[in-house]
């Protein structure tokens, strides 16, 4: 089974009870208000002129999607709550590197963990590099409240999600997420969440742009040739994208109807009506500012915007083979242990 | 084989526009033209970017095989409805389970792709491929929609694109949604064995020459049950033999399977359609109810179990 990268920022935030994720680029730019702010960088260029995005990338910014109740009005933090976020963050990083376990490192130990969380899923989490820290309290720009913008039903159906995961039920295989059964976790936070580190690789050629990401082995080619839209439905939609200068914008229709299947986080469920658009922009040598805004009637009563920074991963950094569906041992074991769970519960 | 036709269009359409030479190759399967010359990348190496298809047989049995009724075949019963009359039946029946596929899950008769058409198992591992084909339906890695391994995923009814780059070269199947890059730069060893395996590329002239090592033991070559082991090393060539296709050879080393390397040659089309695409094909939803629909669907007030 796998922990998802929101819950576990959420958990982290919750465990420290710190500032922790409500955070913009003051990392390397104490005084920067956005990471749009960072005056133009020359972006290199491919052997054939193309804007070059090519190389490892990976989230490793400490910023929650939504802002969290308690930042609530406020899109900046303080330099002060800034600077102490930093130095836990560090010291963290420290407590990891010594071996430390549980409340040291901002999350609970095996043994103190309930099912949902952290518990073995810790073995397989990545934690890379200290998160760095940024003035932003949300990725969401755009509503100001830096909430999603759901539905009435959307938002049941968000609140249902978080409630059965790691519990169930399991009457079938139809009743684990769409990333519990290896298929993905959706393509509109594929380029910054991952529950296994969310490493991306982009590959260019002329004409086109290639998106791989670790988990799922989640892929995109997109055309970057003129072409239109065309008319099949997918769980990635049809992408075409343009070059405005350097930005790579990319425009994604034709999605499948998924949102009978189970999601682990409900934005990320392709319907027939979203229509998602993606803008990359490399904002300094390690940082891809990545803008997506995302329209679908059927889950949000109006389009939002999230503007992420994900970091260059050093050169010789690689993503290597996911094998989910290959040995997911975990589905049948979960759907052994729900009828384990219905047998007993039937016989009270 | 769905895009069969399709590609067997384009092939025609494109020998007609390059005229008899071509075409004669495409007949013979192509050693490469010497003439032939690729377009050039930016940085100056053979253009092998595009989408191309394999369009033949070889994911059937990529040796030579005549058509059959079905992949997986029982004997068809003794005949005795007419006394003292011996009328031996001439084909196996199709296995009941794809009996209801009738002409389409029957299999086409091809030549084939191995040189000399001979494939020099060790004498256990000639017996474990034949029990593999007799268990085709229960072992296949293909009908459970599992990475397909290298080169099986080459020459399986589904397109791939190449994707050129300069440090790396990605190559992005239709099929279960495998990539692998192909490093053409110095890199670090596999950290682990895989599906796809670990490739690194060089140019020999105008191939590019692609070794590849660290495979786990789990894929086939075909669905004939040709099989290997985790000691399976490969080394493929891919050279443009003309604007249209690539003659594609690869050489299958593995000790303990293998008596002695042994050579795949084919020829790979490009699908020239305008806009074509590498398309979706998430086969895991497609497979869950074979693979976990035995477990049925359980009733969680009265814990029953229906299947």
């Amino acid at each position: 089974m796998r922990y998802r990268s929101v819950a576990v920022v959420l958990t982290l935030a919750a465990a420290s009870g710190i500032a922790a994720f409500a955070l913009t680029s003051a990392a390397r730019s104490p005084t920067a208000a956005s990471t749009s702010d960072i005056p133009s960088y020359a972006t290199p260029r491919t052997a054939w002129g193309d804007p070059d995005f090519q190389g490892v990338w990976r989230y490793e910014a400490a910023i929650a999607l939504e802002r969290p109740s308690k930042f609530a009005g406020r899109e900046l933090l303080t330099d002060a709550e800034v600077a102490e976020a930093d130095r836990l963050e560090k010291d963290q990083e420290a407590k990891r590197l010594a071996g430390e376990e549980g409340e040291a490192v901002g999350r609970r130990s095996v043994d103190e963990s309930p099912i949902r969380g952290n518990e073995y899923n810790s073995f397989w989490q990545d934690h890379g590099r200290p998160r760095k820290i940024y003035k932003q309290t949300s990725l969401i720009t755009d509503p100001r409240d830096g909430r999603i913008p759901y539905t009435p039903d959307a938002q049941k159906a968000d609140a249902r999600a978080a409630a059965r995961y790691g519990v169930g039920p399991y009457e079938s295989f139809l009743d684990p997420d769409t990333g519990e059964r290896c298929l993905t976790d959706g393509v509109t936070g594929m380029m910054w969440q991952g529950p296994n580190g969310g490493h991306n690789q982009i590959v260019q050629s002329p004409g086109y742009v290639t998106i791989l990401h670790e988990e799922f082995r989640d892929r995109r080619i997109i055309p970057v040739d003129g072409r239109k839209h065309g008319n099949i439905r997918q769980w990635f939609g049809d992408s075409v994208g343009h070059w405005e200068g350097d930005t790579l914008v990319v425009d994604t229709t034709n999605f499948v109807d998924r949102t009978n299947y189970e999601w682990a986080s409900i934005w990320t469920r392709p319907s027939e009506t979203l229509h998602l658009v993606e803008r990359f922009k490399r904002s300094d040598a390690d940082t891809l500012e990545y803008t997506i805004t995302i329209e679908d009637p059927q889950t949000f009563v109006k389009p939002w915007t999230a503007v992420i920074p994900i970091s260059r991963i050093p050169d010789g950094a690689q993503i290597y083979e996911y094998a989910c569906h290959e040995g997911n041992y975990a589905l049948p074991n979960l759907l052994s242990g729900g009828r384990a769970d219905a047998k007993k519960k039937a016989g009270k | 084989m769905p895009t069969g036709l399709k590609s067997a269009l384009i092939v025609i359409v494109a020998a007609i526009a390059l005229g008899g030479a071509v075409w004669t190759q495409v007949r013979s399967a192509s050693p490469r033209s010497e003439a032939y010359q690729a377009a050039r990348t930016a940085d100056g190496k053979p253009d092998l970017s595009g989408i191309w298809q394999a369009v033949n047989t070889a994911n059937y049995d990529i040796q030579s095989h005549p058509a059959r009724p079905a992949l997986a075949l029982t004997p068809a019963p003794p005949r005795t409805g007419v006394a003292g009359v011996d009328r031996a039946t001439p084909t196996d029946l199709p296995a009941p389970a794809v009996r209801p596929l009738g002409a389409v899950g029957a299999v086409p008769a091809g030549e084939s792709v191995v040189d000399g058409d001979e494939i020099p198992y060790q004498p256990w591992a000639a017996a474990m491929k034949k029990e593999n084909s007799e268990h085709w339906l229960e072992r296949d890695p293909e009908i459970k929609c599992f990475m397909p391994g290298v080169p099986r995923a080459t020459y399986m009814p589904y397109p791939f694109q190449i994707i050129q780059s300069t440090d790396n070269i990605l190559i992005t199947y239709e099929f279960a949604g495998a990539t692998r890059i192909i490093h053409m730069n110095t890199v670090g060893d596999s950290p682990s064995p895989s599906w796809m395996g670990w490739s690194r590329g060089r140019w020999e002239g105008d191939t590019l020459v692609v070794d590849v090592t660290d495979f786990n033991d789990q894929t086939w070559f075909d669905r004939a049950g040709n099989f290997h082991s985790d000691a399976l090393h490969i080394v493929e060539r891919y050279t443009a033999a003309s604007p249209y296709h690539l003659t594609y050879e690869v050489t299958i080393e593995d000790p303990k399977v293998f008596t002695r390397p042994w050579k795949m040659r084919m020829p790979l089309y490009r699908r020239v359609e305008k806009d074509k695409r590498i398309l979706e094909y998430k086969c895991v939803e497609f497979v869950e109810e074979a693979m976990y629909g035995h477990l049925g669907v359980v009733d969680p007030a009265t814990g029953h179990v229906n299947r």
